[in-house]
């Protein structure tokens, strides 16, 4: 059974986020459909990874993962006859996902300020960089600018060196995929009422916050007064041995805070000669720079010589906090994403059979479900012509 | 009590938390920026670390407070047998509980999923660990640098050609915790309209590998394994983060050929060969960057952000927590915002990511521990101040 059955989504999302977000709802087994541009289709179709082969509208990996279990249909919402058609569809939908820049509803004939007058058992989400009324200078922006405002580019990586550039964080998408959580728990927390009240709502979603808000703990602090704030690119870091060192057959992180970690690390190395030139509890109360630079000098000479699975099952046993540092193929492999089904093959028409990374949680009574591939690009339009 | 009728679509559901740290937290945090009462369970035998670090006063833990706003807090010996009882009593007038203590700790301390199921038959139980409740690597622990280790993100960040550097040590805690939310408001929403409760088990490594979904698809896809490339993108050139006067970086992101064209233009590059397509701005990329890191280097970066966004190019400062702290787009936004504690003292946290229509009431900050004592074992648990009192002088509740 799914948790979403029955609720219809109507999607005029033409990025990554919007996407995500009703992936995440179709997942749970709503039923999305997906306003698509005719002959064009979703600009998401254009970005890689790309298949060999198909045709170029089909052969996209990233529109292929985002829009699984979802329906498509072929119309253009900025035209005369496309305005009329999405006003008929507007009455048979329980949600409405966007994530185009702020105004664009608007002007589709979806005023998000006239919600409630028009449409009162709609929810509408709509996700944008800044929020619905960005200032003058942030009215264009990417991933990139977005997490480089957000705090987290500047800090990324920890421990950078001042004459390097921030750096854009893992992938290509991870502030869209952020926002795009965030939409869904928005959206499904509005539903949970809905059921009751029978009263639909507006949600607008701002990247930025998304991702400032992840970092509450330290610049919630900052905010408060309560943490020095200041231009040093390390302002967020925690200083200590801890980092990721070269092993044999690629690389592992290792985490060291407590005298538990040092007692761990001792019992796995065999009481080294090196380790009683550190005071007892040094991690806590003498976490000097020197005696840093030190101990990762010594942790490196070990671990070059490790295999990162072996060595860090072997650390885990004894209490240290060492893990490997994964890539796809490693995270493939890996036996507790076979053990929890992680990855969820998909045959789709044109990709054929691939292997879908799918969601983080497990639902005992309700688990998210890949019943469908990605729609071919107006597969549903008949769906139109359906509708009473 | 005004804890309960704060608004927001999940104003009247009770959420419950066992939890430590941030991963936890958060997902508490999250439930109660939209309309629920959150009551964690603290004992002072087993105090949050978060709660301690770096201060005398557990009530004024500046970590704590940060990620614990508009909660309830409840002091509970969980080591005692009646301490177990009263946190069963209290979970069987409860919506969710929200765990994510050590691997199996919940289950020791007599609080697994059966028991807790047997005492509220729909309860929706959230269990979070590094690799999930199950399985055969479930045992390992770790911190959020951990989680992106193993997701596959850390490898994926760092300038191109040398080692990985990692994403910011303080991510993951809280992605994880969203991830985590989103699965509970759907088992509530299920049971809403089933009256059927469930376990949801949520993965810390799991919620990473989501984040970067399309390069895992590219393995499946094509074999590729990407490697750390600083700032480079398959599809945008310039793409980039470059140093401005004053030691300030900008980021550009240059996603379009007419966005091109206008920031060649303002750049004096409109003529350039090299650069007239993507594929050649892609083929020629270290010449690209070398050339738009000398246009930007010795000027002010505000003011070339403002030149950029006015030819239609995605541009941003690279903002340091002194940017941060004093942006006003995130003030006037409500994003930073006001509460009071209990001595009422006002205080600033970071609100919702979002705003919405009918949105709940965000106005307390974090309890101190025990505060809620009263609230929660006399007026929900229909202790008598008798009761409540000899518990507390057992130290059952202190």
């Amino acid at each position: 059974m799914s948790a979403m059955r029955g609720i219809k989504v109507l999607e005029l999302s033409e990025n990554v986020s919007g996407e995500y977000c009703g992936k995440l709802l179709s997942d749970f087994g709503a039923e999305v459909i997906k306003l698509e541009r005719p002959g064009i289709g979703s600009p998401t179709r254009q970005l890689g990874p790309f298949s060999e082969k198909g045709d170029d509208n089909e052969r996209s990996g990233l529109f292929a993962y985002l829009n699984t279990n979802k329906r498509s249909v072929a119309l253009d919402v900025t035209t005369a006859a496309g305005s009329v058609a999405l006003q008929k569809l507007l009455s048979h939908v329980d949600v409405v996902i966007d994530d185009h820049a702020s105004g664009w509803l608007k002007r589709i004939g979806l005023d998000p300020e006239t919600l409630d007058e028009n449409w009162p058992k709609l929810v509408l989400c709509s996700i944008t960089s800044f929020g619905q009324s960005p200032p003058e200078d942030r009215l264009h922006a990417e991933d990139l600018t977005v997490f480089q405002a957000s705090g987290l580019g500047y800090h990324t990586p920890s421990g950078s060196p001042d004459d390097m550039p921030p750096l854009k964080g893992a992938g290509r998408f991870l502030t869209s995929y952020e926002a795009g959580l965030d939409a869904a728990l928005c959206i499904s927390a509005s539903l949970y009422e809905r059921e009751v009240s029978q009263r639909g709502r507006f949600i607008d979603i701002s990247k930025q916050q998304v991702l400032a808000s992840r970092l509450d703990y330290v610049l919630g602090q900052m905010v408060a007064g309560d943490m020095d704030v200041s231009t040093n690119r390390t302002q967020f870091d925690l200083f200590g041995p801890a980092g990721i060192f070269r092993c044999r057959d690629g690389f592992a992180y290792i985490w060291m805070s407590a005298p538990s970690h040092w007692d761990g690390l001792r019992k796995l190395l065999g009481d080294p000669e090196w380790m009683n030139t550190f005071p007892e509890r040094w991690l806590e109360r003498e976490c000097t720079p020197e005696r840093v630079k030190l101990c990762r000098q010594y942790i490196a000479e070990w671990l070059a010589t490790q295999e990162k699975e072996k060595v860090a099952a072997e650390a885990q046993k004894l209490g240290l906090i060492l893990v490997a540092v994964n890539n796809a193929e490693d995270l493939k492999a890996s036996p507790q994403y076979a053990f929890r089904k992680f990855f969820a093959e998909v045959n789709h028409p044109v990709l054929g059979a691939t292997l879908h990374p799918t969601v983080p949680y497990k639902l005992s009574a309700t688990p998210a479900l890949i019943t469908m591939s990605a729609p071919l690009l107006g597969q549903h339009t008949s769906l139109l012509g359906e509708q009473p | 009590m005004t804890q309960r009728m704060r608004g927001g679509p999940l104003e009247g559901v009770r959420v419950v938390e066992l939890t430590k740290v941030w991963a936890g937290p958060y997902v508490g945090k999250l439930l109660a920026f939209l309309g629920a009462e959150v009551i964690r369970i603290e004992s002072l035998d087993s105090l949050d670390v978060t709660r301690t670090y770096g201060v005398k006063d557990i009530n004024k833990a500046p970590g704590f407070q940060a990620v614990n706003p508009q909660k309830l807090s409840v002091q509970v010996d969980m080591k005692k047998p009646e301490g177990i009882k009263l946190v069963l009593d209290l979970l069987s007038k409860s919506d969710v509980v929200v765990e994510n203590l050590r691997p199996g700790a919940v289950k020791r301390l007599g609080l697994g999923y059966d028991v807790v199921k047997a005492a509220k038959p729909d309860i929706v139980f959230v269990s979070m660990g590094m690799y999930g409740s199950e399985g055969p690597l479930s045992y390992q622990t770790g911190y959020a640098p951990c989680f992106a280790a193993l997701g596959g993100l850390s490898l994926l960040v760092g300038h191109e050609g040398s080692a990985p550097g990692a994403m910011n040590i303080r991510y993951a805690d809280s992605t994880f915790g969203a991830a985590a939310a989103f699965a509970t408001v759907t088992a509530l929403l299920h049971r809403r309209r089933t009256g059927e409760g469930q376990f949801i088990d949520v993965s810390a490594v799991e919620s990473m590998t989501s984040m970067i979904g399309d390069t895992i698809m590219d393995f499946s896809l094509n074999g590729v394994v990407h490697e750390c490339d600083g700032n480079l993108h398959a599809e945008m050139a310039p793409h980039g983060v470059y140093r401005c006067a004053n030691n300030e970086w900008l980021s550009i992101a240059v996603s379009s050929e007419e966005a091109w064209r206008s920031m060649a233009k303002v750049m004096g590059q409109s003529d350039n060969a090299l650069f007239s397509t993507h594929a050649h701005r892609k083929a020629n990329e270290a010449a690209l960057n070398q050339a738009v890191s000398a246009w930007t280097a010795d000027r002010d970066v505000h003011e070339l952000v403002e030149l950029l966004q006015q030819n239609g190019v995605a541009a941003a400062k690279s903002q340091s927590s002194v940017d941060l702290v004093a942006d006003p787009h995130l003030w006037s936004r409500g994003f930073y915002r006001e509460v009071t504690d209990k001595t009422g003292q006002t205080k600033n946290i970071i609100g919702p990511s979002w705003k919405m229509s009918r949105d709940a009431e965000i106005t307390n900050a974090a309890p101190q521990l025990g505060e809620h004592n009263a609230y929660v074992f006399g007026e929900l648990l229909g202790l008598s101040v008798e009761q409540q009192k000899q518990f507390a002088d057992s130290g059952v509740t202190r």
